[in-house]
């Protein structure tokens, strides 16, 4: 009887009140939501038109970062096609809705499946291989070819000149998502999105077991992940919801160009994800507002924004690979243990 | 004839891409560093020789300088970050996709993205046995074969040769035997960033000049070395030559506006099925 109870609370963790730093280090993905609140309500709120059409384009840059993260840095894996995806995305639905003549709200689904059935095919062949390299390569292959497909199927893409978009997604369970407003809600509708998978994907056991195939493969396998097929799932559901916010690209811009899909929109993608911190859920939102919210506020040149992008990249991938949440997240958790 | 000529046409540019692959070969496949940027320095290297034929100095001084500069620049590189990302393959292609955005944006800048020609050593055609062949892709063809077997030769019989291969077998057994590591590293990297700057003078003699023309020769040099074998010089020629006959073909008697996805086919059938690649020794791990 004694014995038994004398076990007890070694078994399971005790109920101890918190220490308050606990519950700070606790409250911090809190407070990390109720700003993202606050910034996303700002532009619907009290903005003017310019305000309204630079938080639209912030958050769709941030939805595609998120969706990026999954693949990269969850699973590990260094997917060099995903503006590929977007581009596809936005293509497929602007096509479906405009020359077939089907609702966006079916367009979007339909558009994320051919994405998700590709990015399968893709994927397969090349992640049967540990390391990732041949990901890295066959999806810049990929990404080209893909490219060159929508600049040169003029019947269907509108070749190299592009294509103008001039319908708008319509209503959605009543709210009008036409206008000006309704397109930034879109936006922000989309990153919601990404940010739920993402929060559902890390706290299953897939996000686990990705985590763990990051970190080393071989040892993944034999506590029983199914490395390849949660490698190649990481990348398809990632792929897709690149893909979803494709489809919120063609409505929001009323032009597509094949340049949409080019390696460089990957490039800097990747840029933003390495900054901001990579597998962390606030990562690539930190990296977006800062690769793309304050130059485009400061009014920097376009090409020395590109450069000064460019030597961040190095700089961080060499000094500071975990990025500025990585660095927080480290710093949090080293106070929370209370080692300074 | 309508076929010869085709290989032929082939044959010569797959030489081109050959080059390319073996810098890419000896800097990935032997040193393990994922250099993207390496299609950068192919770029440079076509417009130093613009730059050098522009002042009048000729074809042959371009040759060589565009090799030294891009040796040069490759040293540097190696120096200031590969250096730092030997034990990751994804650090160094961070990195080297960061030098991506530097490069070119500068490089746009400072050379206008006008594409730029300049006038080949060999202008014009001959004609052997009713087949009409250009010159100057019958030079490119010449030159290809000579710094390939160069480089075959070096890699075989020198010293630093024999040292780079048994770097890239083991590493720390190279290092164990003597081997000073971080110097034939640099050298590694110095060579194929050479071989990217005279692929890149070879391509301007044929192609139109510009700070976005590299991504493909970039993704041909990648897509040669895996189906190469990675860390295969001789497989990598050979698969350059075989995709360059592949490309000809398919665009003669397919599309031509396809002509670089035949390249990413050959990739997935080769990844699919031969994931040694055509000569290469190591096995690929998977779990």
């Amino acid at each position: 009887m004694s014995a038994g109870a004398q076990a007890a609370p070694a078994a399971i963790p005790s109920p101890e009140p918190m220490t308050l730093r606990q519950r700070v280090v606790g409250a911090i993905p809190w407070a990390g939501w109720l700003v993202l609140a606050v910034l996303l309500a700002i532009p619907a709120l009290g903005g003017g038109r310019y305000l309204v059409y630079l938080g639209t384009l912030i958050a769709l840059q941030a939805a595609l970062a998120t969706s990026l993260n999954i693949v990269m840095g969850y699973a590990g894996q260094f997917a060099m096609s995903h503006s590929a995806f977007y581009g596809i995305g936005a293509y497929a639905s602007a096509i479906l809705v405009a020359s077939v003549g089907l609702n966006f709200w079916l367009a979007v689904p339909i558009a994320m499946l051919c994405a998700g059935a590709l990015a399968a095919a893709i994927g397969y062949p090349a992640l049967r291989y540990t390391g990732g390299v041949h990901l890295a390569l066959i999806t810049f292959a990929f990404g080209e070819l893909a490219r060159l497909v929508a600049a040169n199927w003029d019947t269907l893409t509108g070749g190299p000149m592009g294509m103008r978009v001039m319908y708008s997604p319509g209503s959605f369970l009543g709210f009008d998502l036409s206008s000006a407003k309704g397109l930034y809600w879109l936006a922000a509708g989309m990153l919601l999105v990404c940010l739920l998978v993402t929060e559902l994907i890390q706290r299953s056991r897939f996000g686990r077991g990705l985590v763990a195939v990051r970190e080393d493969e071989t040892l993944a396998s034999f506590l029983g992940v199914n490395v390849v097929g949660y490698k190649v799932a990481a990348y398809v559901i990632s792929s897709m919801l690149a893909a979803m916010v494709g489809c919120a690209y063609a409505p929001i811009m009323n032009f597509i160009s094949p340049d949409l899909l080019s390696a460089h929109e990957t490039i800097s993608l990747i840029g933003v994800l390495i900054l901001g911190g990579i597998g962390t859920v606030a990562g690539p939102i930190i990296g977006t507002f800062l690769f793309f919210g304050i130059p485009e506020m400061l009014r920097v040149a376009r090409l020395y924004r590109l450069v000064v992008l460019g030597v961040v990249i190095v700089v961080v991938a060499l000094f500071l690979p975990q990025g500025i949440a990585g660095v927080v997240r480290q710093r949090v958790e080293r106070w929370k243990r209370g080692l300074r | 004839m309508d076929l010869i000529q085709t290989l032929l046409d082939g044959l010569m540019v797959g030489g081109l891409y050959a080059t390319v692959a073996i810098g890419v070969t000896l800097v990935f496949g032997i040193m393990g560093i994922l250099n993207f940027a390496h299609g950068q320095m192919v770029m440079l290297g076509a417009y130093t020789a613009f730059f050098v034929v522009s002042a009048g100095l000729g074809f042959w001084p371009a040759l060589a300088i565009g090799m030294v500069a891009m040796g040069a620049l490759g040293l540097l590189l190696e120096r200031a970050v590969f250096r730092y990302t030997l034990g990751d393959h994804m650090q160094g292609l961070t990195a080297s996709l960061g030098l991506i955005m530097v490069i070119e944006n500068l490089a746009a800048a400072a050379f206008t993205p006008d594409p730029r020609n300049f006038e080949p050593p060999l202008p014009g055609s001959f004609q052997v046995l009713g087949l009409t062949l250009s010159s100057q892709r019958m030079l490119v063809l010449v030159l290809v074969v000579v710094l390939v077997v160069a480089c075959h030769l070096f890699l075989q019989k020198t010293r630093i040769g024999k040292a780079i291969r048994a770097m890239g077998q083991n590493r720390t057994g190279a290092a164990l035997v003597g081997i000073q590591t971080s110097q034939v590293t640099a050298v590694v990297f110095v060579l194929g960033s050479a071989m990217a700057g005279a692929a890149g003078v070879l391509y301007g003699s044929l192609f139109a000049i510009t700070p976005y023309m590299a991504s493909a020769p970039l993704m041909k040099g990648f897509i040669l070395t895996v189906l190469g074998g990675l860390g295969s010089v001789p497989g990598a020629v050979l698969a350059g030559f075989l995709l360059g006959v592949a490309e000809s073909l398919g665009s003669r008697y397919l599309s031509a506006s396809f002509r670089d996805g035949y390249g990413f086919i050959l990739l997935i059938v080769a990844l699919l099925y031969f994931p040694r690649g055509l000569l290469g020794q190591r096995g690929k791990m998977r779990v």
